[in-house]
C-alpha cells in the first residue's frame, strides 16, 4: 500500500457540530456483556468488532433480532463494493445527520468522510450551511438530494433523480445514496432519543 | 397495474410497487444483503416473539408514522394488517381509523397515547428527543427492552418510508438515458 499520508485533521466547530471524537451515553440500562445471551453477542459481533464496548449497541442489544438485521443492513449499505464511492455515502449520511441535528452521528461520519476522501472542506461547508454545501456540481447535487429525502420524503420526485443523473450518477449510485440517507434517518432517531453525546471537555472531566 | 405481481413477501416491492419485470426490481437485487436485511428488519419489528409491546400496538405505531409522513402505500399496508385477523385478532376498526387520521383525537387509552405521542415526535421532530420522553414510556408501563423495540420500530419506519420514496422517484424518472 502506498496511500499518501493523511493530513492532520482540521478541527471543525460550527453551529454546535464538530468533526471531533465524541462519546455517547444511554438514558436506559444497557445489556451487561457478562450476562448477554448468545443471540445478543452474535448481533453485536455482526455490527463491528467495537460494538461490544459501545453503550449505543449494548442498548440496542436488548432486541437482538432487530440489532442483527440492522447491523447487516448498515454494513451492506455503507461498505458494499461498487456503486457509489464510500466517501459519498458518508456524505449523504452526514447531510441527514446535520439536518436532523444529530451531533454525534454527524461527527462520526464527518470523520469517516475525511478518512476516505482525505479532505474535509465539504464537511465544513455542510456544518455551516447544509443547503448550499458541495465543492463540485456532483457534490452539490448529492447534498441537495440527501437534504430533500431527509426532510420531505413525500415530495421526492423524478426531478430529483434527473438532477443526480445530470450530475453524472448512475442509477446504482442513486440507489446507494437513497439507502445511505434512509439508513441515517433510522440511526439519527435512535441516537437522539435513547441517549446523548458526551463532549471532549466532559469526557476529560469525567476521567480526571 | 403491472402485468406480473410483486413478490408477495417483500414489503418494499409491494409499496413502491415493483414487479419482478421492473428494471428497479433487478437493480435492488444488486444489493442482495440490503434487500434481505430490510425485509428481515420488517419481520423482526413485528415479531410476536418481542415481548412488552403487542404486535397490534406496533402496527398502530406504524400506521400513525406512515400517515404523518404521507407515505400512503405503506400506511395502507399497515392498515390492512391491523384489520386482518392476525394472531392477536383484528384491531377495532374505530381505533384504526382514529390512529390513521392525524387530526382526530387520539384514543383514550393512556399507554397508547404515550406511545403514539412518542411516535409523532420521533417521526417529525427527532431533535426534540429527551430523557423525559423515555421516562414517560417507562411510567406508562413499558419495560426497557420494550422501549428499545419501540425506538427501533419508529426509526426503522423512517428508513422504510425513505427507501420507498426514493424508489418511487426513481420509478417515476423511468429508465436512465
Amino acid at each position: 500500500m502506498s496511500a499518501p499520508p493523511v493530513p492532520a485533521s482540521t478541527p471543525i466547530r460550527s453551529h454546535g457540530f464538530t468533526n471531533e471524537v465524541l462519546g455517547w451515553k444511554a438514558w436506559l440500562e444497557t445489556v451487561d456483556l457478562a450476562t448477554a445471551s448468545p443471540e445478543q453477542i452474535a448481533a453485536l459481533e455482526e455490527m463491528s468488532p467495537q460494538a461490544k464496548q459501545s453503550a449505543y449497541f449494548l442498548l440496542l442489544a436488548h432486541q437482538p433480532e432487530m440489532l442483527l438485521q440492522r447491523s447487516i443492513a448498515f454494513n451492506a449499505i455503507m461498505f458494499a463494493p461498487g456503486g457509489m464511492p464510500r466517501a459519498e455515502r458518508e456524505l449523504g449520511a452526514t447531510v441527514e445527520s446535520r439536518l436532523n441535528g444529530c451531533v454525534y452521528c454527524a461527527s462520526v461520519h464527518a470523520q469517516r468522510f475525511e478518512q476516505l476522501a482525505k479532505r474535509n472542506d465539504v464537511i465544513a461547508q455542510l456544518f455551516e450551511d447544509p443547503l448550499s454545501a458541495g465543492t463540485t456540481p456532483r457534490e452539490q447535487a448529492i447534498v441537495k438530494f440527501s437534504a430533500d429525502l431527509a426532510l420531505k420524503p413525500d415530495a421526492l420526485s423524478a426531478e430529483h433523480v434527473r438532477a443526480l443523473r445530470q450530475a453524472g450518477l448512475s442509477d446504482m449510485e442513486v440507489l446507494d445514496l437513497v439507502h445511505a440517507v434512509a439508513l441515517f434517518a433510522w440511526a439519527n432517531r435512535l441516537m437522539l432519543n435513547m441517549g446523548e453525546p458526551i463532549f471532549p471537555a466532559a469526557t476529560a472531566a469525567a476521567a480526571a | 397495474m403491472t402485468s406480473s405481481a410483486p413478490t408477495p413477501d417483500d414489503v418494499i416491492d409491494q409499496a413502491v410497487p415493483l414487479a419482478p419485470d421492473h428494471p428497479l426490481y433487478a437493480l435492488r437485487r444488486e444489493r442482495p444483503k440490503v434487500v434481505a436485511s430490510t425485509q428481515g428488519s420488517y419481520e423482526g419489528m413485528f415479531s410476536p416473539a418481542v415481548q412488552g409491546i403487542s404486535v397490534t400496538e406496533r402496527l398502530l405505531v406504524a400506521l400513525h408514522a406512515c400517515r404523518l409522513s404521507k407515505a400512503d402505500s405503506l400506511a395502507a399496508h399497515y392498515r390492512s394488517r391491523l384489520l386482518a385477523d392476525g394472531a392477536e385478532g383484528a384491531a377495532d376498526p374505530a381505533l384504526v381509523d382514529a390512529v390513521a387520521s392525524s387530526n382526530a383525537a387520539l384514543p383514550a387509552d393512556a399507554r397508547l397515547q404515550t406511545i403514539l405521542g412518542f411516535t409523532a415526535k420521533l417521526i417529525d421532530r427527532p431533535i426534540e428527543g429527551d430523557r423525559a420522553a423515555i421516562d414517560a414510556l417507562l411510567q406508562a408501563g413499558l419495560s426497557t427492552p420494550a422501549v428499545v423495540a419501540l425506538g427501533q420500530l419508529i426509526a426503522f419506519l423512517s428508513y422504510q418510508i425513505r427507501v420507498v420514496a426514493g424508489l418511487q422517484a426513481m420509478a417515476d424518472a423511468g429508465a436512465a438515458a
